[in-house]
């Protein structure tokens, strides 16, 4: 299950559960006044935990390792399409909500956010 | 280090609850002994094993370490330790499951282990006696050597109480560790498995010598990683005659040959779809006269209800030996977790019910309780003509005319014809 880099600008490494050398994908998008960073499963090319289950320590990570702050940024976790008979759903994207006391919250993005962020217009179908 | 006195180690593979309506067979946990032979010379180790004995707490131990396979046993698990740790003694928690559960398994634990024992629980039991135990023990980056991995400590089972009316069960064996896949449903890679390392050969033929068992299942995530090591495993067990179950094996002519002539009994092949291929896949295990029970994981994002009914035809068409249908189930560290938390489509995280028969997700084309309803049709449909029981004796009556051309057959235990994994058979009497 290799994943296309179409998906990601670059591999980031990071420090999973118990301390699990992991690695992600990585794309940064600046608009005007919002940073999104979307993180990407490599699934076949992370020999450790899973961006989901890094979740906010990984969110952490990124951010000081390119200078942002968590409360600024949309953070984004991207499904991508792996064109495998055992993988069930096309390319999603889902915005993360980190919550102090409480599990992280997830919404997918419609069709129409996807493709605003990427500045594209059908890219994306569901 | 080595010490003058030696410390007494309690080691327990926790009960769980058994899937409903199912023939329900114990065979002897490979993981606690797998873990004894890592433990130095100066540890006295005891082993229970919940499901076949009950535990005796008054037992008189220093340390007791609870090895947990499934996530249906880590809540038995930590009742366990509480019980323990009331009563003064310490606990430390190892195994798969309690990788999987790690954080959660912490409040009820002196320490946790992670990763593979060989050339690390020294350290722990050093600590230990220097009063020093640290909470978590984290190997799971430094895997130890392969060759490091002794012959398991089958000394420390009770035999009896791993027979079925006299039959011996089989014993559990691996040749590998890791695997090079990352399937969906799975959670090998996250534990650190994600390279294939073969034991070396001579560890395997040193370990088989040990066994006094002519029935084995090698418990390897999958044969089919490396043909040269495969076919050469096989050459190698040609000699010990040992009859065995496996999951899937290479679909090459030649690597099917010498596992039926290395005693291939019958495999554990995953079902996924009606396809001409699995079809053949199947005849062609037949046409060496190795047995195939399908492993059917139903519930999948892919499959409506029509495409289940219709799989569940196509296995009774292809004439497969048995079938073992789960329902698909978020093992914590899969992707299919991931897929379904992200979702928000798993409404229940108790891990008792995590026994892959009980639906814990909402599926995506049907209800929860309409999958469980189909997966109680699929274990009906395939079994209405021929019950699992007769299915199974027909498997078992191959292997025993097989042994008994060879030479190899042994009779069942006459002492033990009463009894069923420790506890007496309760004959039902015909009115």
């Amino acid at each position: 299950m290799y994943i296309s880099e179409k998906y990601y600008d670059e591999v980031f490494p990071f420090s999973g559960s118990w301390e699990m050398p992991s690695k992600c994908g990585l794309k940064i998008i600046e608009k005007p006044g919002q940073s999104y960073v979307i993180v990407t499963e490599l699934y076949q090319d992370n020999p450790g935990t899973s961006v989901t289950y890094a979740g906010r320590s990984l969110a952490r990570q990124i951010c000081e390792a390119k200078g942002l702050r968590l409360e600024d940024i949309i953070y984004l976790e991207c499904n991508p399409d792996m064109n495998s008979k055992l993988s069930f759903y096309e390319e999603e994207y889902y915005q993360v909500t980190f919550n102090d006391s409480s599990p992280a919250t997830y919404r997918l993005l419609s069709c129409e956010e996807v493709n605003a962020l990427f500045d594209r217009t059908t890219d994306v179908k569901r | 280090m080595k010490y003058k006195y030696k410390m007494k180690l309690k080691l327990i593979y926790p009960r769980w609850e058994k899937l409903k309506g199912q023939t329900t067979f114990n065979l002897p946990p490979h993981g606690p002994v797998a873990f004894a032979a890592a433990l130095p010379d100066d540890v006295d180790v005891s082993f229970t094993d919940e499901n076949v004995e009950a535990i005796d707490f008054d037992e008189e131990t220093d340390l007791v370490a609870i090895s947990m396979m499934l996530s249906t046993q880590v809540k038995r698990g930590w009742a366990i330790a509480t019980e323990f740790r009331t009563r003064g003694i310490q606990v430390i928690f190892g195994g798969i499951s309690a990788m999987l559960h790690a954080e959660e398994t912490l409040p009820y634990a002196d320490a946790v282990f992670l990763g593979e024992a060989e050339g690390y629980i020294e350290q722990v039991l050093d600590d230990w006696r220097k009063g020093k135990l640290k909470k978590v023990y984290n190997f799971m980056t430094s895997q130890p050597h392969i060759e490091s991995v002794g012959p398991a400590r089958r000394d420390l089972y009770k035999r009896e109480l791993y027979n079925h009316k006299g039959v011996q069960m089989v014993d559990l064996f691996h040749a590998s560790r890791g695997c090079k896949y990352s399937c969906y449903p799975c959670a090998v890679s996250y534990l650190g498995g994600r390279i294939f390392r073969p034991r070396p050969m001579d560890k395997v033929i040193e370990e088989l010598h040990t066994i006094d068992n002519n029935r084995l299942f090698i418990v390897d995530n999958s044969l089919a990683q490396n043909k040269e090591w495969e076919m050469e495993l096989f050459r190698e067990m040609i000699p010990f005659k040992k009859k065995w179950i496996s999951h899937t094996i290479e679909d090459d002519p030649k690597v099917l040959d010498l596992a039926a002539q290395a005693g291939a009994w019958y495999v554990y092949q995953a079902v996924y779809d009606t396809s001409n291929y699995i079809k053949e896949r199947v005849r062609r295990y037949h046409d060496y006269g190795i047995g195939v029970e399908g492993t059917i994981l139903l519930g999948l994002d892919n499959q409506t209800e029509d495409d289940i009914k219709r799989l569940v035809d196509f296995l009774l068409e292809i004439d497969l030996d048995l079938a073992e249908f789960t329902v698909m189930t978020p093992f914590p560290h899969t992707k299919g977790y991931d897929d379904l938390l992200r979702q928000g489509r798993i409404f229940d995280f108790d891990w008792d019910h995590y026994n892959a028969g009980q639906v814990v997700f909402h599926p995506k084309h049907f209800s929860s309780g309409r999958l469980q309803e189909l997966y109680d049709y699929a274990w009906e449909s395939f079994y209405r003509e021929e019950s699992q029981e007769s299915r199974m004796f027909r498997l078992f009556c191959n292997v025993a005319i097989r042994e008994m051309n060879e030479g190899t057959y042994r009779p069942r235990n006459r002492n033990l014809a009463r009894k069923s994994f420790g506890k007496d058979v309760v004959r039902t009497g015909m009115k």
